[in-house]
């Protein structure tokens, strides 16, 4: 009946061409950020680049969590949609509330080459087949309702370049003993 | 989804039947009507918002057939905003959509919400993040070595310390880590100095953990981001046995390192060490200057 219970997840890339106002503050502002959290792990101004400071600073891989700082508040004003990820109505319409944060590259004297990327993670969607291109799903868990022939409100979604199916549950629902839980994978470990 | 906007033929007319139902609600549910708020049409007019579907659930049966007799309408995109003459709601329109060849016009969307600059998250007074505690304030003076000890304006000063048992908050985890964005970062903060060179945090104060004497981080930046100085803030270790003595700190335990053992106070907390007023039962004033060249 269905193909599984399944997580969507968006990679969202911002580098200096953006156009859109949030994106251009989310660029600023965690550029901004990662100048000043970088000068914790680089103090003698030895390294100039994300990666150099990440090879020679261990403690710097925080930076990533501490630059995603200056994300969080233009993340919330998203309001647990996933921007971009439109349905075939053109609307947004993919709920998250779990996101990642990545530093692509960031060179301290090359603001122009700064590139990051946030992961928006879906909550967990009935993935019930896939049309032309388009997944045919439907929020939540709905194995059961769609196996009992009940009617459940559906959304097409296109695939599309950076839309990654993140983690999946093939098949039905099992019975209560046996319940599912979505499987992490190794870019979507929980806390 | 079928789109509606000002332009010739029935569109017209469905967009005008439908604006004045607009207003008409609009005025029923507003009974101050502001003046201005609907002098300007809606730009598009939208059958349905997902989230009141949602809110709906599934169509009705009766809400499919009011959808229905629109679909043909909409084969027709054009867009002429408000110079169309008058049309009668009888015109049928025939034109047969807008695919071109094998591109689709992207389906137009509203811009909002509007995005708004924003600070960081780090930016907060109160930093507890509902940790229990001994209350504490911070109060912070930032002073320019470079400006005969002046007062620094507007200087960004970054705070974080332990809580009770002697845990930092979610610090980085693994590079592969997603993090729910409701989730709190606790007993960090951030604030700007005023002209006083002042900061205030509202936290708890500190615990501690093996090999450290009990203290809280601090980094001052200019108004431009850039480091003055990073250091830490040293504490009376005899508030310190008391405080460590009850409630969330009790479990813990005194501390095991003393600020003359310590690795980073060891030598010496002159210029580190920071007063105290207050007590367990009214909470704690830390009262602290830090001298940067600014």
């Amino acid at each position: 009946m269905t193909k599984g219970l399944i997580q969507l997840c968006y990679r969202k890339i911002i580098d200096a061409d953006a156009q859109k106002a949030w994106d251009k503050y989310v660029f600023e502002d965690t550029w901004m950020e990662f100048f000043m959290q970088t000068q914790n792990y680089n103090q003698e101004g030895k390294y100039r680049t994300f990666q150099e400071i990440a090879d020679n600073v261990p403690a710097a891989a925080n930076l990533n969590y501490l630059v995603s700082t200056a994300a969080i508040n233009y993340i919330r004003q998203l309001k647990d949609i996933v921007p971009d990820i439109a349905n075939v109505y053109g609307k947004l319409c993919l709920p998250f509330n779990r996101f990642r944060f990545e530093i692509i590259h960031a060179d301290l004297k090359d603001k122009d080459g700064y590139k990051i990327a946030v992961y928006f993670y879906s909550e967990p969607v009935t993935w019930i087949d896939t049309l032309d291109g388009k997944l045919l799903i439907a929020y939540g868990d709905q194995r059961e309702n769609l196996q009992s022939g009940a009617e459940v409100e559906t959304e097409m979604i296109a695939l599309q370049p950076y839309l990654n199916i993140s983690s999946v549950i093939l098949g039905s629902k099992k019975s209560d003993q046996e319940k599912d839980y979505l499987l992490s994978t190794t870019e979507n470990d929980p806390i | 989804m079928c789109l509606i906007r000002p332009g010739p033929f029935i569109n017209t007319a469905i967009y005008r039947n439908i604006y004045m139902l607009y207003l008409k609600q609009f005025i029923f549910s507003n009974n101050t009507l502001r003046s201005g708020v609907l002098s300007k049409k809606p730009e598009l007019l939208k059958l349905m918002e997902r989230k009141e579907f949602l809110r709906r659930g599934f169509l009705s049966a009766l809400g499919t057939s009011f959808i229905l007799p629109m679909v043909g309408a909409c084969s027709s995109d054009s867009v002429d905003p408000d110079t169309t003459g008058t049309t009668t709601g009888t015109t049928t329109g025939t034109t047969t959509g807008t695919t071109t060849g094998t591109c689709t016009t992207t389906a137009s969307e509203t811009a909002g919400p509007f995005p708004t600059k924003t600070p960081s998250s780090l930016v907060m007074a109160d930093i507890t993040s509902g940790r229990s505690g001994t209350k504490l304030t911070v109060k912070i003076t930032i002073q320019n070595k470079n400006a005969s000890c002046a007062a620094l304006a507007n200087a960004i000063v970054d705070i974080w310390h332990c809580d009770a048992d002697g845990n930092y908050s979610e610090y980085g985890g693994t590079g592969m880590q997603s993090t729910n964005y409701t989730s709190v970062h606790f007993l960090r903060g951030r604030q700007t100095t005023d002209t006083n060179g002042l900061v205030t945090f509202t936290s708890i104060y500190p615990g501690w953990y093996s090999g450290r004497a009990p203290h809280i981080h601090a980094h001052i930046y200019n108004s431009s981001g850039t480091s003055l100085l990073v250091t830490q803030i040293a504490f009376d270790q005899s508030i310190c046995n008391t405080v460590y003595a009850q409630g969330a700190y009790k479990s813990h335990g005194l501390q095991d390192t003393t600020n003359a053992s310590d690795n980073v106070f060891g030598d010496g907390v002159g210029t580190e060490l920071a007063s105290f007023t207050g007590s367990v039962a009214d909470g704690y004033v830390l009262t602290h200057t830090i001298v940067v060249n600014g």
